[in-house]
């Protein structure tokens, strides 16, 4: 496997290799089913929001953890 | 004449420059190191941060309870991720980015206070969101 897979940018991670971008995409696509699945059980707007924001900023935290791991050059 | 020549040529010899240091070399491999730790922690504490505004919000929206109260009210709902959140989580990357500093500190000898806090800013700002984190849940 040839490290790095991410860069940073800011305070975002961005793929530079097509495993970084096949994770951002497995990130992306876990975010739309979490948001149809809370959107087929939520009782209000404020009530999807909270919950998809709090599942957004999960997903975030994980996928910059992979990044971070993954963006170390080997010694 | 050798002699002569041999002095020239010892005049025309420059010293060898190192141009690059290998100390300038780690403080900016540390300095790189620890903008992505801190960058990494910024995500991981705007959970507790982000469950911190939401509580406040429900304060404000239900004026007979208190952020404090909706945080004791989460704890002893989901005990265990309560503690990582906001106990764990903070507490590890408030260390962490205080060993990124130190090791900043040292490696820059004697730097200026205002270039040394512009290097570290960020972690430090890392710091003062754990800090208030744990100040809020110990409450």
């Amino acid at each position: 496997m040839h490290l790095p897979w991410f860069k940073r940018i800011g305070i975002f991670f961005v793929p530079t290799s097509i495993i970084g971008w096949l994770i951002l995409l497995a990130g992306f696509a876990y975010a739309v089913h979490v948001c149809i699945d809370l959107n087929s059980r939520s009782h209000s707007v404020s009530d999807f929001l909270i919950n998809f924001v709090f599942s957004l900023l999960i997903i975030g935290a994980v996928y910059s953890l992979i990044a971070y791991l993954t963006s170390r050059t080997a010694k | 004449m050798e002699l002569e020549s041999f002095e020239e040529k010892l005049t025309q010899m420059t010293k060898p420059e190192v141009t690059e240091l290998k100390h300038q070399d780690m403080l900016a491999k540390s300095i790189a190191t620890a903008k992505d730790k801190s960058v990494l922690s910024w995500w991981w504490l705007s959970i507790p941060l982000y469950i911190c505004a939401a509580l406040l919000m429900k304060s404000f929206f239900m004026p007979q309870t208190s952020l404090v109260s909706n945080l004791h009210n989460l704890t002893s709902k989901d005990k265990y991720s309560s503690i990582l959140f906001f106990l764990v989580l903070p507490i590890i990357f408030a260390v962490i980015n205080l060993i990124s500093i130190r090791k900043i500190y040292f490696l820059s000898g004697n730097p200026n206070t205002l270039h040394f806090l512009e290097s570290v800013w960020f972690n430090i700002l890392i710091i003062a969101a754990s800090i208030i984190i744990l100040i809020i849940y110990s409450l």
